[in-house]
């Protein structure tokens, strides 16, 4: 009888208390996730972080940080965001919680251009057996990382993997095809001055460099012609050459430019107008 | 039996009351509970969050330490003035006074403006006295390194500091009194006497070789086309004769300007280095073990 009352004793006093603790624990989680859902991001990361300093029992310790990461992620902070995404990755309960962090963490490295970590950590998680369910989505994100890395053909082998990607695949093949060769440019202006110019476009810099090349060559030639071997190398040397290494280097410039300049559109249509998920 | 069961239940609810009120009253936003979450944020060097709470907390009751602590939060995240600010808010009565007086006058000098630096610590040292005089004793004598004005006497200069800095600043000292800087006008005049030595002279070995050998060629082509009567080539050599010639006057003298700023880069860069490992010759407050 005496151990019955000691134990409504004990539980009518500890139970409410751990409760009412819980309670305050759980009003900050969904204070902090109120803050987080009306895009309060800074506000969100302290209540957060404020959260997971009191969260004795570590109830929030995956959801707390995984907020915190992703309100990071927002701000444009990737290498903060790819901490605290580590920290909930340690603190995961099941192999969906650790997909979802390590793909977090994929995303953070391609927004913030570490796309071989990205590609390496995709890799690891290709391999491993518990996320065999997942392939389709390692690839989707593997194509990604390519995107932004400019290797539009081997972001669309990627998207290839995935029936419901077709759009994507289509789009980045398209990319490709779009972009001018840059070996292409390089080769034809070593045979023809201005040529690799004029394929990018840059028609008026195509034919001044053409121009320059044949009057430098020939003043070249015509030394060596007149038996003034040392009037050909100087100027073979000093201006012919110069012009000539200046029309391969324009080519090579120009041709990038140009790739830029279609690369830049794509992902602006990407951010904007692609209505799938993005890194 | 029953009445038992009943005292107990009232003993319990009494002592639940009472927990439950010690629970809200010590909610996550509590002041105590809000200072252990600003001094956590401040030690993991979330400054701003940190500045923010404490924020909160002065605007329920006044700390000087807090006060302090805010101001150095606004100096880490490099907000120079509101730091300012915040270390002269702090009162005379205050024990942070002094070190918060200290810190303000090094604001001024870690935001460059070393002349307003001295002339408010001769103000205030000829005025008040500081607890740390030392440091800023230290800290005046070093600013005379990143200034034009004459250095003072060497063991002077040398005493203000500590017996552990003394090698390291004489080093300074001799580097400052003795700049390894070169006049560009002294290259420009090697390079229109004999073209590339005023590169040579700026440490640009190949360079002069080259511009040498390159005025020497076309010149000589110029006189050697114009006298073989191919006139068209003369004109050609000649105009890449003079642009040699000009240009490699005017970068001999631009090679010396760059070579000057990269050793006063090197020379400011070390001061600072040296200093932020000092901390300014301040003293530190350890906060956060």
């Amino acid at each position: 009888m005496c151990g019955y009352l000691k134990f409504i004793l004990f539980f009518s006093i500890l139970i409410p208390i751990k409760l009412f603790s819980q309670d305050i624990i759980q009003n900050q989680y969904s204070y902090a996730l109120k803050l987080y859902n009306s895009e309060q991001y800074y506000d969100a990361i302290t209540e957060f972080k404020r959260l997971l300093f009191f969260d004795r029992e570590k109830e929030y310790v995956y959801d707390a940080n995984e907020y915190i990461g992703m309100s990071y992620k927002i701000g444009g902070k990737f290498s903060e965001a790819i901490l605290y995404f580590t920290i909930a990755e340690m603190n995961t309960d099941n192999n969906e919680e650790l997909f979802n962090s390590k793909i977090e963490i994929v995303r953070a490295n391609i927004l913030r251009r570490t796309i071989s970590h990205a590609v390496a950590l995709l890799d690891t998680l290709q391999k491993d057996k518990k996320f065999t369910v997942n392939s389709g989505n390692i690839c989707y994100w593997k194509g990604w990382a390519y995107i932004f890395d400019d290797r539009w053909d081997e972001a669309a082998h990627e998207f290839s993997k995935i029936d419901s990607c077709r759009t994507l695949m289509e789009f980045c093949k398209n990319v490709e095809q779009e972009k001018y060769s840059v070996s292409f440019a390089d080769i034809i202006s070593h045979f023809f001055p201005g040529a690799g110019q004029i394929y990018a476009s840059h028609y008026f810099s195509g034919f001044l460099s053409l121009g320059w090349n044949v009057l430098w060559g020939y003043l070249t030639i015509n030394s060596f012609v007149n038996n003034r071997i040392f009037d050909g190398l100087v100027i073979g040397d000093l201006l012919w050459l110069r012009f000539y290494n200046g029309n391969l280097e324009n080519a090579v410039k120009y041709v990038k430019e140009k790739n830029l300049w279609i690369t830049n559109r794509a992902l602006d249509y990407l951010q904007f107008d692609y209505q799938g998920i993005k890194p | 039996m029953k009445n038992l069961f009943f005292i107990i239940l009232i003993f319990s609810s009494i002592i639940f009351s009472q927990e439950n009120n010690q629970l809200v009253n010590d909610n996550l936003f509590s002041l105590p509970n809000i200072k252990k979450f600003a001094d956590y944020l401040f030690c993991q060097k979330d400054y701003l969050r940190a500045a923010n709470e404490y924020e909160r907390i002065l605007n329920l009751v006044q700390n000087d330490t807090i006060e302090y602590k805010i101001a150095l939060s606004y100096l880490e995240m490099g907000n120079f003035n509101e730091a300012s600010t915040r270390f002269n808010s702090i009162t005379e009565s205050s024990s942070f006074y002094k070190s918060a007086q200290a810190q303000s006058l090094k604001l001024v000098f870690q935001i460059g403006d070393i002349v307003k630096f001295r002339s408010q610590y001769l103000y205030i040292n000829s005025n008040r006295a500081y607890l740390d005089s030392a440091g800023l004793a230290s800290l005046y004598m070093f600013s005379f390194l990143l200034t034009e004005e004459s250095l003072p006497n060497e063991d002077e200069f040398v005493n203000a500091f500590q017996i552990a800095e003394k090698n390291k600043i004489r080093n300074f000292y001799e580097w400052k009194k003795d700049f390894p800087e070169k006049s560009p006008l002294k290259a420009a005049i090697f390079s229109a006497i004999i073209p590339g030595a005023g590169k040579i002279y700026a440490d640009e070995y190949s360079d002069g070789i080259y511009a040498f050998i390159a005025t020497l060629a076309a010149g000589y082509l110029t006189y050697d086309n114009f006298k073989a009567g191919h006139d068209f080539r003369g004109w050609i050599f000649s105009g890449l004769a003079v642009g040699f010639y000009a240009g490699n006057i005017y970068g001999s003298a631009a090679a010396v300007q760059i070579y000057n700023a990269h050793i006063r880069f090197d020379f400011v860069n070390e001061l600072k280095a040296f200093l932020e490992d000092k901390n300014y010759f301040l003293q530190v407050f350890n906060f956060c073990n």
